[in-house]
C-alpha cells in the first residue's frame, strides 16, 4: 500500500531551483533510504513531503489511512530540535510519553499499555535509566536517541527520519537499523530515512534514492538520477 | 489593610493573576515570545487612549485592540520566522506611537490619568475588573487542562506538532489572543511598563527549579503568589507603585534562587569529589 507518493516534485527558493524531477513512492513495509552529498536538499525534500514546505511544482500525497484502514500516523524525527538546547523544562519520560498523547482525547490519561509502550521505546534506545533526567542535560547522541524513542512510542505507520543516527556509535546504529528493519518487515511500517551512512544502511534498506546535482543547471539544483524509477534503478533489496 | 475594600480587591486580583501568569509566562518563554507581553502592553496603551478619545470604557477598546494586534503578531511571526523580534520592534513602537498620538488628540478631555495605566494603581481596581479576571482565570485554567498536552508538543517543536496533525496556527492564535486579553485586563492593575515582567518572571524562576513541565507550572504559581502578595503588601506599606514592587521582589527571588542553586551545585560537587577521594584512598 502506497504511504507516500511524490510526483514530479520541484522546489524553488524564491526563483532559484533547488529540487527538480523528484518522483518516488514509499510503500507499507518498505525501508527507503535517501542520500546525497552535503547541501543536496535532502531535508528540504522531507519538509516538502511532510507539508512543512510547499512544492513549487508537482505533488506529494500522504495516505490518509494505513493498511488496516485506520488513520495513518506519521512519526517524524527532525535533524535538530532547538528546544533541546534551550533548557526546555521536561524530563526524558515526559517527552517520550508525549508520543502517546492521542489526538482529540487530551483528557485521557496514559494507561498501562501506553506506559509499557513508553518503557519499551526507551529501552530500545538504551535510555530507560535516564528517564528522570532533564532533556537539556543530555548529550547530543542521547538527545537523538530520545527523539527516536518518542517516535517509537507514537507507534507510527510511517517513519520519516532525518539523519537520526547523528552522534550514535556504530553498535547503537546497527541496533537501530535492525529495529527499523523489524518494524518495516514484520509490522508493515513505511520508512523514509535521510542518511549519510548508506554503506551501513544498504544491508537493511529496500530502496535507495540518491539526490544528484543537475549538471545542466546553472543553479545548485538536485534531482534523482534522470528521474528514473528509483526502486528499479537503485534497488538494494535482498 | 484588609479592612479597606480596595485592598481586598487588590489581593483578590493579585491572587488570580498569580494563577494565570506562570502558565502564560512559561509558554511565552518557550515559544521565544517573552517580548510579546511587552509589545501587547504597549499596544494596550493605544487601546486605552482610543477608549478615552471615543469616550467609552477603555477596558473594552483595550481588549479589542489587543486581540487584533495579537492576531497580527502571529501573522508577522510567520512572515519573519527567522527574525521574529522584527514584529516585536515594529508593533511595540507602533503601539506606543498610536497611544501618544491619540492622547495628543484628546488633550484636555482625559478624565483618567494615563499614568494609572503606565504604572498601575491598586486603588482603582473595580469589582468589574475582578469579575473579568475571575472569568479569564477560569477560561485559561480550563483551556490549560484541555490543551496542556498539545501545547506541550507545540512548544517543544512546531514541526513535530504539525506532523502530528495539530492545528498549530489556530492554537497559536488562540494563545496570542488569550495573552492579549490577559494583558489588557491586568495592565491597569500592575502597569503597562511592568506587566510583561509579572507574567514572565515567575515562569523564568521556576524553570530553573524544576526538571518537569508540570513542576515548572506548579512552582511558578507558588512563586507568583508569594511575589504578588508580598509585593502588594510592600506597596501598601511604603507607598511604592505595585507593579514595580512586585517586579523587584521577583528579581530578588530570581537572584536568591540562582545563588542557592549555585551553592547547592558546588556543595554537591564537593561531596562527590570527597566520596571519590575516599574510594580512591581505600582502593
Amino acid at each position: 500500500m502506497e504511504y507516500i507518493k511524490v510526483d514530479d516534485l520541484a522546489f524553488h527558493y524564491e526563483d532559484e531551483p533547488v529540487l527538480e524531477n523528484i518522483s518516488f513512492e514509499v510503500n507499507s513495509g518498505e525501508f527507503v533510504m535517501l542520500t546525497g552529498e552535503n547541501g543536496a536538499a535532502k531535508t528540504t525534500l522531507l519538509r516538502n513531503i511532510l507539508g512543512l514546505l510547499k512544492p513549487s511544482k508537482g505533488s506529494v500525497t500522504i495516505a490518509d489511512k494505513n493498511r488496516w484502514d485506520e488513520k495513518l500516523v506519521v512519526g517524524y524525527v527532525p535533524q535538530q530540535v532547538s528546544s533541546f538546547n534551550a533548557g526546555f523544562p521536561s524530563t526524558v519520560l515526559e517527552l517520550v510519553q508525549s508520543g502517546r498523547y492521542p489526538r482529540g482525547k487530551w483528557f485521557k490519561k496514559l494507561d498501562k499499555e501506553d506506559k509499557e509502550h513508553v518503557r519499551r521505546s526507551l529501552e530500545s534506545v538504551g535510555m530507560w535509566d535516564m528517564r528522570h533526567k532533564k532533556i537539556g542535560e543530555l548529550s547530543g547522541g542521547q538527545k537523538q536517541r530520545i527523539s527516536i524513542a518518542r517516535v517509537f512510542a507514537t507507534d507510527p505507520d510511517l517513519f520519516v527520519l532525518d539523519e537520526p543516527t547523528t552522534g550514535m556509535d556504530i553498535h547503537s546504529r546497527e541496533e537501530f537499523y535492525k529495529l527499523l528493519k523489524h518494524n518495516s518487515k514484520d509490522h508493515g511500517k513505511g520508512i523514509l530515512m535521510v542518511t549519510h551512512d548508506h554503506e551501513e544502511l544498504r544491508h537493511y534498506a529496500n530502496k535507495h534514492i540518491e539526490l544528484i546535482r543537475k549538471e545542466d543547471s546553472p543553479w545548485r539544483c538536485f534531482s534523482m538520477d534522470s528521474c528514473k524509477e528509483p526502486s528499479k534503478h537503485h534497488s538494494l533489496s535482498h | 489593610m484588609f479592612f479597606y475594600g480596595f485592598m481586598q480587591r487588590a489581593f483578590q486580583a493579585s491572587f488570580l493573576i498569580s494563577l494565570i501568569a506562570p502558565v502564560l509566562g512559561l509558554f511565552l518563554i518557550l515559544r521565544r515570545q517573552s517580548l510579546m507581553a511587552d509589545t501587547l502592553s504597549h499596544v494596550s496603551l493605544a487601546g486605552v487612549a482610543l477608549g478615552m478619545l471615543l469616550g467609552v470604557d477603555p477596558t473594552w477598546t483595550n481588549i479589542l485592540v489587543v486581540i487584533a494586534v495579537a492576531i497580527l503578531l502571529e501573522y508577522l511571526r510567520i512572515v519573519y520566522r527567522t527574525y521574529s523580534e522584527i514584529s516585536v520592534a515594529m508593533l511595540m513602537s507602533g503601539g506606543m506611537a498610536v497611544a501618544l498620538v491619540l492622547m495628543g488628540l484628546n488633550e484636555g478631555g482625559t478624565s483618567v490619568s494615563i499614568n494609572q495605566f503606565l504604572f498601575g494603581s491598586i486603588v482603582t481596581i473595580s469589582e468589574q475588573q475582578i469579575w473579568l479576571l475571575l472569568i479569564l482565570t477560569i477560561t485559561i485554567g480550563f483551556l490549560y487542562i484541555v490543551f496542556r498536552k498539545p501545547m506541550y508538543i507545540l512548544t517543544f517543536d512546531e514541526d513535530t506538532a504539525f506532523t502530528a496533525g495539530l492545528p498549530i496556527k489556530r492554537m497559536s492564535i488562540l494563545f496570542n489572543v488569550l495573552t492579549g486579553v490577559t494583558i489588557a485586563v491586568i495592565m491597569p492593575i500592575v502597569g503597562a511598563l511592568l506587566v510583561s515582567a509579572i507574567i514572565v518572571l515567575p515562569a523564568a524562576i521556576s524553570m530553573r527549579l524544576s526538571k518537569s513541565f508540570n513542576g515548572v507550572i506548579i512552582i511558578g504559581i507558588g512563586i507568583a503568589v508569594i511575589g504578588m502578595l508580598s509585593g502588594l503588601t510592600a506597596s501598601y506599606r511604603y507607598g511604592t507603585p505595585p507593579g514595580a514592587s512586585i517586579t523587584l521582589i521577583f528579581i530578588f527571588i530570581f537572584g536568591l534562587t540562582s545563588l542557592l542553586k549555585k551553592l547547592s551545585a558546588s556543595s554537591r560537587y564537593e561531596r562527590l569529589n570527597r566520596r571519590r577521594n575516599i574510594t580512591g584512598d581505600t582502593n
